[in-house]
């Protein structure tokens, strides 16, 4: 494996960015826009953030993808902060957390933490201990810079082999400008993203968003009796690590389901807020009131919506015409129409989610006893019946692309497990391992991730794993955390 | 629907109506005077859907811990509008309720011999506080995932609501809405906790 990925470093070599002139232009151009963005979204959370432009992939002569192997990093203490004290905190929040964004992925293999600690810190790239980084077993160095900018700070990152004839070489090089202070964490998952990208051709998540449930600032429903106890939950969005979490909801009631448009701006969320279940769509960076696309009543309740890939349909349960259908109405609130029409009181139709190219909608149904997952086209025809479990299923979440999957909340209780079926051949993994109660899967935008909600550390939390099975991350700690979405864009 | 609560029915009207005459700021409806207790017998029909109540009858809590309803009033005018009920806000009525809960049985919207007595009692004073709008919400155990159990909540509430329909009340009083499992009533982990929770609660909107 070793052998392996030295190889692949070497082939890198062919392709080597050099740390010069033209390189570092580049990156700024890159770099300033996104981050730039993010600050104002920390400033003045109300204003309305500009979409950001895709970022283009150039560098496809650096893409290893395909490779199957793992090269082995290793990331010193960044250098250059000197006696600067902001900057000796922002170069270690970066370094930090660009190791969980780079582990986060396993495209690469990491020196741990603790191990990288031990090694002696050197201020240039030539006078590195690369004996003590081959020893670790490490194929190349992550040497990181940090300066002050105008507005921020610059981090340079380089990527430097360590053995052999690789050793001191450069493999990658960019200058990622336009850093707060107030938010460096954006810096690394910029920077992880950019070297996942580049490096290993992964569209990476690390800038990506989760909204969820929480009570964490819960308070006291109003008029309800003492046998009728109701405390508020409301919306929160975080990075997709968990960090700068903040409340987008204050309504006081239950607010729940949310579902990211693919513009990562917009959600669309299950609230209570009229006594009754209904659908509202919210721009989350802009103070208009809600729409409601489905204008429900309290004849009329909506609940679990689900954006199509393309962004200009919902689909959601509602009770309308008698028993609980799935509908599909256009996010202007136009052309809504029941396409599982049931109609039959007792029937509960739930959860829907689009297939990946948007012509198929999976969704629970209780029509042959238990809740068992279905699919079915969008224009109603060709039910096919995706899971016959021995107990319920529930929650259905589709994959995107190019993975054709879909994650659900299935077990004969009393706990539930996160289980993975391949629509195409109905072979089925189960993600986690039985410990507590894992319910509502939401996929990571690149298909790798499952986060889901979680009772294994006692209250309620959202947690990921791989989709291979492998926990990764606890994403919440205060109070109970539920119902999770991973936003698409932007990255 | 029997004619029997008829003529009390008439004369309570016309004794509250008198009241109201004299009194200020009338409300919008009186209470009616409760039927004899002759008529308080279980009614012979049920409602669709709630036929049996399975094994897990018996498994709901009595109702013993929620406050009884309030001194049957009797039929004079200074006891109607000394009743604490008819000035109340709805929040604060709500807060000590006359109506009861009804418990449910695992993973069941059935109605069994304790829930359909509850509903009875419950119905005894909707009818006496003719008024009262209600929204009865459906809850669940924390067995089942949130998703079902918020379908699993709205059929209790149904159930509760096609019970009392069948009692002779106007669906136009209720309506139905489910919390599923998100608002436990009792928060522990174990089956006392988790029948206290299956249940459906009659709350006050409006009177």
């Amino acid at each position: 494996m070793m052998s392996k990925a030295s190889s692949v470093i070497g082939l890198m070599t062919a392709s080597t960015l050099v740390f010069a002139a033209p390189t570092l232009t580049r990156a700024a151009r890159i770099t300033s826009t996104p981050l730039q963005a993010q600050g104002q979204v920390q400033g003045t959370p109300t204003q309305p953030q500009q979409p950001q432009p895709p970022q283009q992939q150039t560098q496809l002569t650096l893409s290893l993808s395909g490779s199957g192997s793992h090269p082995r990093l290793a990331i010193p203490a960044f250098i250059g902060a000197g006696a600067d004290g902001d900057l000796i905190a922002a170069a270690k929040t970066v370094a930090d957390v660009l190791w969980d964004d780079l582990d986060f992925e396993q495209e690469f293999d990491l020196v741990s933490k603790d191990a990288a600690a031990r090694v002696p810190v050197a201020q240039t790239v030539e006078t590195q201990a690369y004996d003590r980084w081959q020893d670790l077993g490490a194929d190349a160095l992550v040497v990181a810079s940090i300066q002050r900018a105008p507005t921020g700070f610059t981090i340079d990152v380089k990527l430097v082999g360590i053995r052999g004839a690789d050793r001191q070489q450069q493999k990658f090089g960019q200058s990622y400008k336009g850093c707060v202070l107030t938010n460096a964490r954006a810096c690394a998952h910029f920077i992880s993203d950019d070297m996942h990208l580049k490096i290993r051709g992964l569209d990476g998540v690390a800038q990506t968003h989760l909204a969820f449930t929480s009570d964490r600032d819960a308070q006291r429903l109003a008029g309800r009796s003492l046998s009728a106890q109701g405390q508020s939950k409301e919306i929160y969005i975080s990075d997709y690590d968990g960090g700068n979490q903040y409340r987008v909801t204050a309504n006081q009631s239950l607010n729940l389901g949310s579902s990211w448009a693919p513009d990562g701006r917009t959600l669309a969320y299950t609230s209570w807020i009229n006594g009754y279940e209904d659908i509202y769509v919210s721009n989350i960076f802009q103070a208009r009131p809600p729409f409601r696309p489905a204008a429900g009543d309290s004849h009329k309740q909506n609940q679990f919506s689900s954006w199509s890939p393309d962004g200009t349909k919902l689909a959601f349960a509602s009770d309308r015409d008698g028993g609980w259908d799935i509908y599909v109405v256009n996010s202007d609130g136009t052309n809504l129409h029941n396409i599982t029409n049931s109609h039959r009181e007792g029937i509960i139709n739930n959860t829907p989610t689009w297939s990946p190219s948007g012509t198929q909608i999976a969704f629970t149904s209780d029509r042959g006893g238990t809740n068992q997952i279905y699919i079915m086209g969008v224009d109603g025809t060709g039910l096919d019946k995706l899971t016959s479990d021995a107990s319920s299923t529930d929650r259905p979440t589709w994959s995107p692309a190019p993975f054709n999957t879909i994650a659900y909340a299935a077990g004969p209780g009393p706990g539930h497990d996160i289980v993975l079926i391949d629509v195409t051949t109905r072979k089925t993994i189960v993600l986690t391992d039985q410990i507590g109660d894992n319910e509502s899967p939401a996929f990571a935008p690149n298909g790798r991730h499952v986060a889901f909600r979680t009772s294994r550390y006692g209250k309620d939390q959202i947690a990921i794993v791989s989709n291979t099975g492998k926990i990764q991350r606890k994403v919440t700690d205060l109070g109970n955390n539920t119902s999770p979405s991973w936003a698409r864009t932007p990255r | 629907m029997s004619p029997r609560p008829l003529l009390p029915l008439v004369a309570a009207l016309a004794l509250t109506l008198t009241v109201a005459c004299g009194s200020n700021p009338p409300p919008v409806a009186r209470p009616t005077a409760p039927p004899p207790d002759s008529s308080s017998g279980s009614p012979t029909s049920t409602p669709t859907g709630s036929a049996g109540a399975g094994s897990d009858a018996g498994t709901a809590p009595t109702s013993t811990a929620v406050p009884s309803p309030p001194p049957t009033p009797t039929m004079s005018s200074d006891a109607i509008s000394n009743d604490p009920l008819v000035n109340e806000s709805t929040e604060a009525i709500n807060q000590h309720s006359p109506l009861q809960p009804v418990f449910f049985a695992l993973d069941s919207d059935q109605l069994d011999d304790v829930a359909r007595h509850t509903i009875e009692d419950d119905a005894q004073v909707l009818k006496k506080y003719a008024s009262w709008v209600i929204t009865i919400e459906g809850h669940c155990d924390e067995r089942g995932t949130a998703e079902y159990n918020l379908a699993l909540g709205e059929r209790r509430a149904l159930a509760v609501k096609a019970y009392l329909q069948s009692l002779g009340l106007s669906a136009d009083r209720f309506r139905t809405v489910s919390y599923g499992k998100e608002f436990p009533f009792d928060p522990g982990h174990a089956e006392a906790s988790w029948a206290k929770n299956r249940r459906a609660h009659l709350m006050v909107t409006s009177k």
